[in-house]
């Protein structure tokens, strides 16, 4: 043991002298992680404002303009200007001071209680095509839970074809008190994930976590380059010391880097991690999961160049496919199942846990066990590697 | 010598790789103080030797014991023992000439005050001790290469290897290196050194082994090897004077093999120049000659290694 903390303690020593783990472990990363949270939109910072056009009225109308958009209002997307005309709300799109407009046409409640089809326009503004995508999506949620209290309403009538408009009205009303509203539930569900801050401190953390922990096992490789690796296997050591040694170089770096970004990020960011005890399992999981994957990627080369070529593929593979860069909300569900083979994807949704109203450490636990399992795989496989460059040399 | 001052016991190693074999049969020892040659090509099998020798190189057969105690690669005690010296530079660039001393005195159990003498001591040998604090990516080739030596010096060795240590060196810095093995090795280390430079091994080793292709050709001391071969001194008597009858009374001197008349002198065949020749020369002063200058010409290792191998080491 103590032979591994020499050899530690002089990569380490090493590594600090050169910079390049300093670099690539905390400046590279804050510094993008700050760009990002600056100069990227995001959903807190994103507000527009929309035009309501209610030329009917009526109740179920009544629905949308005064329980849905109010929501929307409420949190703090955009702010609502009543106009009383289709062409006037149309001239304020047009004219860029509305990111869109909601028109609700007369007789849409009749339209809807009756059965019958029932149209609501959403005049889009062509510059401002993110405030007309959430409007479409604000109506389209609108026009399902229109569509749910509908279809809960004729179940509740037995089965009538026609019904009283009263009647419906009166249940419409019910139903739609007892059912929350689209966009409220969407609030509650923003109100588990990161911020933004912390977003892209997280994703910017463990993304160059991977080429800071490749510099633990690849540095066997800058031994035997320098050709001071005979002169180590020369030594009363066995050759699991050595390498043992160089995995507890790249996990140390790693630990470092981490704890150095999380405080950074933390008092210059304003991140929110969430809990102490939470975030250092997670990050103890991704250093594990990085030290064994990078461990891999390394002893699969033949020298140091092709060793770091291959860990920076590899660690922006996983980055991008983890969703590092982007949320993989949007992404297709097999694209969201297949970042479930990175750590990266384990450790965002590890702190979204945490960062829910309800997450416990608990919560955080399953990608911690994931994360680690990955880096034994990864690890068992890039230390046995290891053992044999050491041996063959 | 007797088992206790053994140090090193080698029997006949063997190492293929694939279809070559690099070793096949090698097998020597050496003794406390004595500094061994292994004298070859490029390619003889002296750096394959002396990889098994160190426990870095599994062998395909053989037997290594250091101290009586055995060496392979996952025997790992005996290696303790041992100050190995790479053919290559095996320092670290970015490290200071301490630094480099003190990690590899740490890997060999060395700590707190026996490690800081050991270091003092290292670089006083090595002549760095006013660069100690230096990266050695400063230090110029010649004191790199003393810091390559020194580093397998710091947990004082019983056997330091060192596989040729001057390749690439230059002069001064060659001579520096050779002295320093020279002092080791009067102050009782074993020493495995291996070379090419036939000057090296006459000049440092005890007993020398002739290895090519993966075989010890012969062994011995350099004399022991001269005689093997049947090689002569030769004497090159410059005079004036009666040079038939001069040439005569050489004959008659015992260890005077032969002895002819040249255009300068006269030309003397003999087993060892040194120790005949004071009545040599007695003998040709009285025969009435004037003796001007002489010359004696020692067979060296480079003709041992010609008539064994057909070819000479620098092939």
């Amino acid at each position: 043991m103590r032979a591994v903390l020499i050899i530690a303690a002089k990569d380490l020593r090493q590594r600090i002298r050169d910079r390049s783990a300093i670099i690539m472990g905390i400046i590279a990363p804050f510094a993008l992680a700050t760009v990002f949270s600056l100069l990227l939109p995001t959903a807190q910072s994103f507000h527009t404002q929309y035009a309501v056009v209610d030329l009917d009225g009526g109740p179920v109308s009544a629905l949308l303009t005064s329980q849905v958009l109010p929501g929307v209002v409420e949190a703090g997307f955009a702010d609502l200007t009543v106009v009383d005309d289709r062409a006037g709300a149309a001239a304020l799109v047009e004219g860029g001071e509305m990111g869109a407009a909601f028109v609700i046409p007369e007789g849409f409640s009749e339209a809807i209680m009756s059965g019958r089809d029932a149209t609501l326009t959403i005049i889009g503004n062509i510059d401002a095509a993110l405030a007309t995508q959430i409007a479409e999506a604000i109506a389209t949620g609108y026009a399902e839970e229109v569509n749910a209290v509908s279809l809960s309403v004729a179940a509740a009538l037995g089965g009538f074809t026609t019904v009283q408009p009263g009647a419906i009205a009166d249940l419409s009303s019910r139903a739609a008190a007892f059912e929350p509203s689209i966009l409220v539930e969407e609030a509650e569900a923003d109100s588990k994930q990161m911020s933004d801050k912390t977003f892209y401190s997280a994703s910017m953390a463990i993304m160059f976590l991977f080429f800071t922990a490749q510099f633990g096992i690849l540095s066997l490789l800058s031994e035997r380059r320098q050709g001071t690796l005979p002169r180590l296997v020369a030594a009363p050591l066995g050759p699991w010391t050595i390498v043992i040694g160089k995995a507890l170089t790249g996990f140390v770096l790693g630990v470092v880097a981490m704890t150095v970004l999380i405080v950074a990020s933390t008092l210059l960011l304003g991140a929110e991690w969430g809990s102490p005890l939470g975030v250092g399992l997670l990050t103890f999981g991704g250093v594990v999961s990085a030290t064994g994957v990078s461990a891999m990627a390394a002893t699969m080369a033949k020298t140091e160049e092709q060793a770091s070529g291959w860990n920076a593929i590899l660690a922006m593979s996983l980055a991008i496919l983890g969703g590092t860069f982007f949320s993989l909300d949007r992404a297709p569900e097999f694209v969201s199942s297949l970042s479930l083979i990175t750590p990266h994807a384990w450790f965002l949704r590890g702190l979204d846990e945490l960062a829910s109203v309800s997450g416990t450490v608990a919560d955080a636990l399953p990608a911690v066990g994931v994360m680690v399992a990955i880096g034994a795989a990864t690890g068992t496989v890039g230390l046995m590697r290891a053992r044999r460059l050491v041996m063959g040399r | 010598m007797s088992g206790d001052s053994r140090v090193l016991d080698c029997r006949d190693l063997h190492k293929s790789y694939g279809d070559r074999k690099a070793v096949a049969g090698v097998g020597f020892h050496i003794d406390l103080g004595e500094t061994y040659g292994l004298l070859g090509p490029n390619g003889a099998g002296k750096t394959t030797t002396i990889s098994m020798v160190c426990g870095l190189l599994s062998r395909d057969a053989g037997e290594v014991t250091v101290i009586g105690e055995p060496i392979d690669v996952g025997q790992i005690h005996a290696k303790q023992w041992i100050g190995y010296v790479p053919q290559d530079l095996a320092i670290y660039p970015d490290l200071t000439a301490e630094e480099n001393l003190a990690f590899f005195g740490r890997l060999y159990g060395l700590t707190g005050k026996q490690l800081k003498a050991r270091t003092n001591a290292v670089l006083e040998v090595t002549g760095l001790a006013d660069r100690r604090d230096d990266k050695t990516e400063e230090f110029s080739g010649g004191m790199k290469r003393r810091l390559n030596i020194g580093i397998g010096l710091i947990h004082e060795p019983r056997l330091l290897i060192l596989d040729e240590p001057t390749v690439g060196v230059d002069p001064q810095s060659r001579n520096a290196i050779l002295d320093s093995v020279e002092r080791l090795s009067g102050e009782g280390m074993a020493v495995l050194y291996t070379t090419h430079y036939m000057e090296e091994a006459e000049r440092l080793c005890d007993r020398v082994g002739i290895i090519d292709q993966g075989l010890i050709r012969a062994e011995g001391t350099r004399r022991e090897l001269v005689e093997l071969v049947g090689q002569r001194d030769r004497v090159r008597v410059a005079a004036d004077g009666d040079m038939d009858a001069a040439a005569a009374a050489a004959r008659l001197v015992g260890g005077v093999e032969e002895a002819n008349r040249s255009d300068s002198g006269i030309e003397i065949l003999t087993n060892d120049a040194r120790v005949i020749l004071p009545s040599l020369l007695r003998s040709i002063a009285e025969a009435g000659a004037s003796v001007k200058g002489v010359d004696v010409v020692e067979p060296d290792l480079e003709a041992v290694f010609l008539h064994l191998t057909g070819k000479a080491l620098r092939d």
